[in-house]
């Protein structure tokens, strides 16, 4: 522990332990939870948390990750404020699930440590596990560091119960979650007052006699998705001004979005997740060779920011979509979203989609930087394209 | 930026020294990165710890390409796949019976071996090296200081905690007059 004041104490966390820090300050009420490499680290943690006394929240372990989902979507509809936390095969093997938790409109917030799915088997970040999970109404936002981590997890808690959508959280495998730094972890205090007690509009309870889960007519499906639609409209306006409210308190703000040196800049790479940081280097490097380089982080995923992408990038002459998933048929699930957010519009910047890192390969500063070289005056092709 | 890389064998305490290691610069004040690589690891197999220190934040999330010095628990790890990642400036303290001139037909790096063993073996830490071999690696750094490094291996340490301080120790002491 190097420093300590009233509001704050400076630790040396991996981010996965730093995800557990922020998880016991936003006082969850009960957390079903599976172990899977690369995610141990924040079960474990907590349950250290709740043996110390630290904790009050219900750790429950079931059998699998199907079934710690279905818990937490029966305990978030008692009105729990609710935590679990994945990776992988395990947040694949919860995919029906997801569904049910966004329909049912809970709160749940999850952690998911991106990791190659297999076959074949490995360890790797990849973030093609939460992607493939875009269409299931959860809320996704993407960290690149131990301290984004934890600010973030307390966020999502406050997001999603303003407007009762499930929220995941994502960081890179290793890079991040096993990646050991300074992390800034505020007093209980100054998260008490950010994030209060949980107030549920609508809780089961067995006074009551409520149920929940009864077939519904056609209609009533379809407008289930319309109010689905409403909720996820004003995401990106809460996530902002939550990111604003966090910042007021702690000097560190947050958005949907993050502009790097963007305002002059010719060509501009777009990224989610743990490349953010080295590409903020190659961006650097790049600006002291006369390049005007900018970077544009996306930090919310879904509901994707699609006007606020146009906005960012209208009248950029090039732009770089630096993918670390791949969508087998299609190519890098980042650089569909932005040919979707982009189509149609006047003076779009010339779109490249770059498979860089899939399967968690190595992506120096170095490979960041020769792209400008390889891309910048080349004609884009529909597809997107493997990183040498 | 100051780039580190630890090499051992999966068992060996190489992730541990690591996380020590990027402890004492991080009482010292500086902003430090540390992570491990391993794949699903077994007692036995290679494993590597990166450590970055700098006076600013650290913002790069990948592979260190070039070390500036490497901390090597076994000899023979010192081969190919591990030495591209070194150049003719990097520090290499090795853990080694054998002599520096031994290493002298890898190439012209800095190489430092160290009888880690021994060193563990007159303090009573039977085959738990990774004390001593931070000691030799600290007497090769102008940073982190030796005082701030014994604080933290008596800190950290689960077992044996003077035993674990008194290898760092004598093994620093031999690099410091062995240069």
């Amino acid at each position: 522990m190097l420093e300590k004041s009233n509001t704050r104490t400076r630790l040396l966390l991996s981010g996965n332990h730093a995800v557990s820090w922020g998880v016991k300050l936003a006082r969850p009420h009960v957390a079903p939870l599976y172990p899977i490499t690369p995610q141990t680290p924040i079960l474990e943690k907590l349950t250290e948390f709740q043996s110390q006394g630290e904790l009050s929240a219900e750790l429950l372990t079931p059998e699998s990750e199907h079934s710690a989902m279905a818990a937490c979507i029966s305990a978030s509809l008692t009105g729990a404020r609710v935590f679990t936390a994945t990776s992988s095969q395990g947040i694949l093997l919860m995919h029906e699930l997801l569904h049910y938790a966004s329909g049912a409109r809970t709160p749940i917030v999850m952690f998911n440590v991106n990791r190659t799915p297999g076959s074949p088997w490995g360890f790797w970040p990849d973030q093609l596990d939460s992607l493939s999970q875009r269409d299931t109404g959860w809320i996704q936002l993407y960290s690149e560091s131990p301290q984004e981590s934890l600010d973030t997890v307390i966020q999502a808690f406050r997001i999603a119960e303003s407007v009762n959508l499930p929220t995941m959280v994502c960081h890179d495998a290793f890079y991040v979650s096993h990646s050991v730094e300074q992390v800034e972890v505020p007093s209980q205090d100054l998260v008490s007052n950010f994030l209060p007690d949980y107030k549920p509009t609508i809780s089961l309870n067995t006074d009551t006699g409520r149920s929940f889960g009864a077939p519904v007519d056609q209609v009533t499906w379809n407008r289930s998705r319309q109010e689905l639609a409403e909720a996820m409209a004003g995401v990106e306006g809460i996530v902002n001004s939550t990111g604003k409210a966090w910042g007021d308190v702690t000097s560190r703000g947050y958005g949907a979005l993050e502009h790097y040196k963007t305002d002059d800049a010719e060509v501009v790479y777009v990224t989610m997740g743990s490349m953010t940081g080295t590409t903020r280097v190659a961006v650097d490097a790049l600006r002291e060779q006369g390049i005007a380089a900018g970077l544009l982080k996306v930090r919310l995923f879904r509901p994707l920011p699609a006007r606020s992408l146009r906005e960012a990038l209208v009248g950029v002459p090039c732009a770089l979509v630096l993918d670390r998933n791949y969508s087998p048929g299609m190519g890098g699930i980042l650089h569909q979203e932005l040919k979707s957010a982009l189509f149609g519009m006047p003076d779009a910047p010339k779109l490249h989609g770059i498979l860089a890192g899939v399967g968690g390969v190595n992506v120096p500063p170095s490979k960041i930087q020769q792209m400008v070289t390889d891309f910048k005056d080349a004609e884009p092709s529909v597809e997107s394209v493997w990183m040498e | 930026m100051r780039e580190i890389l630890i090499l051992g064998r999966g068992g060996q305490g190489a992730q541990t020294a690591g996380n020590q290691l990027a402890r004492a610069y991080f009482d010292e004040g500086q902003y430090v990165q540390t992570f491990a690589t391993y794949g699903g690891a077994r007692r036995g197999t290679p494993v590597a710890s990166s450590i970055r220190v700098d006076d600013q934040p650290v913002r790069l999330r990948c592979d260190i390409e070039y070390a500036s010095a490497m901390l090597c628990f076994d000899d023979t790890l010192l081969e190919e796949s591990f030495l591209r990642r070194a150049n003719e400036k990097t520090l290499i303290v090795v853990n080694s019976t054998r002599s520096r001139e031994a290493f002298s037909g890898l190439g012209d790096y800095r190489i430092y071996p160290v009888n880690g063993k021994d060193i563990a073996r007159n303090n009573d830490m039977g085959k738990v090296v990774n004390s001593a071999l931070l000691g030799a690696f600290v007497a090769t750094l102008d940073k982190p200081d030796i005082e701030t490094m014994c604080e933290v291996i008596e800190e950290t340490a689960p077992a044996k905690k003077e035993q674990n301080v008194a290898a760092c120790r004598e093994a620093y002491l031999h690099i410091r007059n062995s240069i």
